[in-house]
Parts: C-alpha cells; sequence; structure tokens
C-alpha cells in the first residue's frame, strides 16, 4: 500500500481491543499502527485477531527496541522477522525512535535520550544508514522526550535531530506531544522549535497525552490530548500544507475502544478543520 | 568514539543498580565511575531529577509485567518483606536480553530457575512461578503447522504427539492451588496437562502420576510398549481419554508405524 493511502488521524492498534477490531471491519479508522515487537513470534488468540487485522486494514509499523542510537550490534534474527513482518504488513515505512534502548546487550524497555554532541549525531547517522539498508521499507525517526541532557550538550535537541535526519536523510515522525513535552520540562517554544526544523522531511506525526509529576511532565500516553497539542498538530498541518497521516497514541488507562474512537473522531475534526482551509490562506503564526 | 558508550552505561548503570548507588548525593562522583570526564559529570548534576525520573519510570516498566504476572509469588514474598530484594537481584543480574517487551516475565522465571534465588527458604518457588506463567506460556505459544499424516483415532503402535502448545508439568507441590491469600504451597505431587483448545482458549487439567508418565514416555515409544514400561496394565480407560483429547487440541495426533 503506498504512502498516499495514509492520511487522517489513525489509532494505535492494542491488546486489549484486539478482538473487538478483529470483528468490527466498520471501525472507521483510516489506519493502525502496529509494534512488530509485539506481534513477531506471539501466538494464541490475540495473536490471531492482530494478524486478522493487519491482514485486512492498512498498517503502519513503529519499532521500540532496535535501539538506533545503541553500541551493541543489530540482533541479525529480529532483524530478519522484522523485514518480512514489514514487507508483510504492506507498510510504506518504518518508524524508530531516535534514541538507545540497549546497553550491553541488556534490552532496558525505555526509550533513553541520545548525548547532544556531534560524536553521537555522527555515530546515529552511520546506524541509521545502516539500519535504512537492511530494513525492506523506507526508515523514518521519531523524537523523543526526553528529562535531563545526558552529558555535556554540544547543540541543543533541535539541531541534534536535524543533524541526524539530514546526515541519515531519512523521513521524520514528528511527535507534536514529545516536542511539547520537552518545551514544558526544559523552557522553549514549540512553535519557534518547529519553525527551526526540517518540516519538508515529516512523513507521519504522533500524539497523544501527557502528565504532570511535581516539576516534570512526562510523556504518559495514557491521558486525552490537551487543546494546546492538538493547536500544535494543527500549526504543523498548516505549515505543511499536505496531508500527512498522524496517529493518537495511548498506552496507559486505555479506555474502551468506543471512548478511544470517540478521541479519534475529535482530532479527525481538528485535522480536517486545517486541510479544507486552501494552503496560503491559513495562519503560518 | 569519546564519550559516548561511557554515557550510555552510566544511565544504564543508574537505572539498572539495585539502589541509586550513591547517585542523588554524588552525581558527579557517579559520573566520574564510569570514567566521565568534569564537564559530562556536572550535566548528570544538572539534570539530577531528570535521571531520577528515567531510573523511576524504565524500572516501573520493567517491574510491572513482573508484578502482573506473579502476584502469588510476588504475595508469597511480599510477606516476607523480601519482593523488592528480589526485584532488585532480577534487574541487577541484567538477564534481559530480548526485545520483546512479553518476554520480562519469562526471563524472570529463568533468572529464578537459573540463580536458585530464594530457593533455599521457598524450595516451591520456581514451581509457583512456573505454574503462575503456565497459561501464558500455553497461551502465546506462537502458532506452528500440526505435523502431517498423523492418524486422529489411538492405537497401541501409536506414540502420541503433543499439539505444539501443550504442556504436562509436574509439581512437588500443589502450587495450582496457591493463592495471593493463601501463597504457601501443599507438599502434594502434582500432575497437570496445560493446553489450548483449537480456538485458541486455554485449559488445565489435573492428571494422575500414571497418564502424566505416560503421555510423557508415549511421545518417544509406542503407548503399549510405554504403558508396558511403566508396568501400567489396564488401559481401558486411556484410549477414549486420549481421544478426547486429540478431539480438544491438546493432542495433535498419533504417529504410527514409527
Amino acid at each position: 500500500m503506498g504512502p498516499e493511502a495514509f492520511a487522517g488521524v489513525g489509532l494505535g492498534l492494542r491488546r486489549v481491543h484486539l478482538e473487538q477490531v478483529a470483528g468490527h471491519a466498520g471501525h472507521g479508522v483510516p489506519f493502525w499502527e502496529t509494534c512488530p515487537e509485539n506481534v513477531i513470534g506471539d501466538g494464541g488468540r490475540h495473536h490471531r485477531h492482530a494478524c486478522a487485522i493487519l491482514d485486512r486494514d492498512p498498517v503502519l509499523t513503529h519499532g521500540l527496541s532496535l535501539s538506533l542510537g545503541g553500541l551493541d550490534p543489530w540482533d541479525g534474527d529480529y532483524l530478519h522477522d522484522l523485514g518480512r513482518f514489514l514487507v508483510r504488513t504492506g507498510t510504506p515505512w518504518h518508524s524508530e525512535h531516535l534514541c538507545f534502548t540497549r546497553v550491553d546487550g541488556s534490552s532496558l524497555h525505555e526509550l533513553l535520550p541520545m548525548p547532544f554532541t556531534r560524536e553521537a549525531a555522527r555515530h546515529t547517522v552511520a546506524r541509521a544508514r545502516d539500519l535504512q539498508a537492511r530494513l525492506p521499507v523506507p526508515l523514518i525517526l521519531e523524537n523523543i522526550t526526553y528529562y535531563a541532557e545526558l552529558g555535556h550538550a554540544e547543540m541543543d535537541e533541535a539541531a541534534f535531530i536535524t543533524e541526524v535526519l539530514e546526515g541519515a536523510d531519512t523521513g521524520w515522525l514528528l511527535d507534536v506531544n514529545n516536542v511539547y513535552v520537552n518545551a514544558l520540562n526544559f523552557g522553549f517554544d514549540p512553535r519557534a522549535w518547529l519553525a527551526r526544523m526540517p518540516l519538508h522531511r515529516v512523513v507521519q506525526m504522533h500524539i497523544a497525552g501527557h502528565k504532570r509529576f511535581g516539576d516534570l511532565t512526562v510523556d504518559t500516553h495514557g491521558a486525552d490530548v490537551i487543546d494546546p497539542v492538538i493547536e500544535l498538530m494543527q500549526w504543523v498541518l498548516r505549515r505543511l500544507g499536505r496531508p500527512v497521516p498522524v496517529l493518537l497514541e495511548r498506552d496507559n488507562h486505555i479506555p474502551d475502544l468506543e471512548d478511544l474512537l470517540a478521541e479519534r473522531a475529535r482530532l479527525q475534526e481538528a485535522y480536517d478543520e486545517v486541510l479544507a482551509v486552501p494552503v496560503g490562506s491559513a495562519d503560518h503564526g | 568514539m569519546a564519550n559516548l558508550p561511557a554515557l550510555q552505561r552510566a544511565l544504564a548503570g543508574l537505572i539498572l543498580a539495585p539502589d541509586e548507588a550513591g547517585f542523588a548525593g554524588d552525581p558527579e562522583g557517579f559520573a566520574a565511575a564510569f570514567g566521565l570526564p568534569p564537564r559530562d559529570q556536572a550535566a548528570f548534576r544538572r539534570g539530577l531529577a531528570g535521571f531520577q525520573a528515567y531510573r523511576e519510570l524504565a524500572r516501573m516498566g520493567l517491574q510491572e509485567p513482573v508484578e502482573d504476572m506473579f502476584p502469588v509469588t510476588m504475595a508469597l514474598l511480599g510477606e516476607a518483606g523480601a519482593w523488592e530484594d528480589c526485584v532488585n537481584a532480577f534487574l541487577g543480574a541484567r538477564c534481559l536480553t530480548s526485545p520483546h517487551y512479553r518476554d520480562i516475565a519469562p526471563t524472570f522465571l529463568g533468572w529464578l530457575a537459573d540463580t536458585g534465588w530464594g530457593q533455599d527458604r521457598w524450595p516451591w518457588l520456581v514451581e509457583l512461578a512456573h505454574f503462575e506463567l503456565l497459561e501464558t506460556l500455553v497461551g502465546r505459544f506462537p502458532e506452528s503447522p500440526a505435523p502431517a499424516g498423523l492418524a486422529w483415532v489411538p492405537s497401541p503402535e501409536a506414540r502420541i504427539v503433543l499439539a505444539p502448545a501443550t504442556q504436562v508439568v509436574a509439581y512437588g507441590h500443589a502450587v495450582h492451588r496457591a493463592t495471593e491469600a493463601d501463597p504457601v504451597p501443599a507438599a502434594v505431587p502434582t500432575f497437570l496437562l496445560a493446553y489450548r483448545d483449537p480456538e485458541a482458549g486455554f485449559h488445565l487439567m489435573a492428571l494422575t502420576g500414571a497418564l502424566a508418565a505416560l503421555l510423557g514416555r508415549a511421545q518417544a515409544a509406542p503407548i503399549a510398549r510405554a504403558a508396558q514400561e511403566l508396568g501400567l496394565e489396564d488401559l481401558g480407560e486411556v484410549w477414549p481419554l486420549l481421544g478426547e483429547l486429540r478431539a480438544k487440541g491438546a493432542i495433535a495426533g498419533f504417529a504410527e508405524g514409527i
């Protein structure tokens, strides 16, 4: 399925909803996003439902564990299985996070921040290019939330991400909630930040909820999306002037499917509101 | 490559260490222990709260699937104030290597079995944890095609071929009766057949010791010979049961002439 088939607001496919979604082809969700790690090598009832959905509906894939910025060698067996899975789903691209998740053989199952250094940027560019050569579809990279700068920073986050995206020549999965959360935690203007970024590389967006814990805002994916984040999504869409698929992520406090579909519909309205306005007449401020 | 490996090791070390290893009191010293220069050490001081959040978030993410999967084991160890020690030792062992989040709980079981942690005090600990994981092990066993050419009706000269997901388990304790309120299992030999039906539903069936032994041995030898070797003389009730287990999906079929 070609990239042009993906637009509007999709949902992350979650285990608790699999049976319901598999039995309900008229759900109205334009596409799903699935994490290959959760499907590859699995079996049983939920797996059967997941496969039925993946074989029926448009799907994008989103990886969690390749540890793009890490120093461990790739898991060759997993990459082989991943390649087969990507072909099977027909996804037009595969996304991974701009982070590391493994150290010295240990999987930490957490998206850990890269140091904002020239050394780390060079390393990540090389890894992204190498990974791209091993995947059957284009690789795109997602900006993460970070809660601390890992070591002395030689550049800021925006410059680091730009250097990696340009150096690796990859598309960008722009997570607007991550930008918003980082802006809260590090005190910058998210629009000014985005205005510095290579938005022409955006091929997909993520949107989600977050939560404040004391002085720190955490990207929990456990709450409804707040209006300022929706407005940030709209701001980006206006800037882009083209439809890119937006994916609503919900990983904690997962509501009933009906409630999640209603949340998706609310975001779809906001999405349509922007793209219904002819490019050039929208507020680009 | 100058500092990148050390920076990543420092953050992993902070997350996986049983305690914060003095991080809060001396973040510069913590970073220095990983060979990081002063300017990187200073960043650990500046980001103290953020790094502590990483430790908490990552450990929560690793601990949650263990607590969800092993509630009775957690209750048992919790009563003795040992659960946190157990989890800390597990995470500190750095044995989580799989890219799959669902593998965290099986890795915990493997770690318990390999290290013998706590088994001087709770000899049944591995059995208890294994039983708690059994439904998942069977229920999520990867799909695989049934062997071809199997008979559907058992015969004395045929071997039993279990379905790929099926497990025959033997415990020294009645771990299947343990609960969070009463997590200490009675010392009773326990034999169970765990399988899933054609619709992938999970089922558990209590077995006699003799039947469990037959299901084990008759996978390698013809049923009649296996029964003879085990001293089982009367198989009258066994034949219909084997047919029933095939119909329910526990047994894939019967291999004749091999």
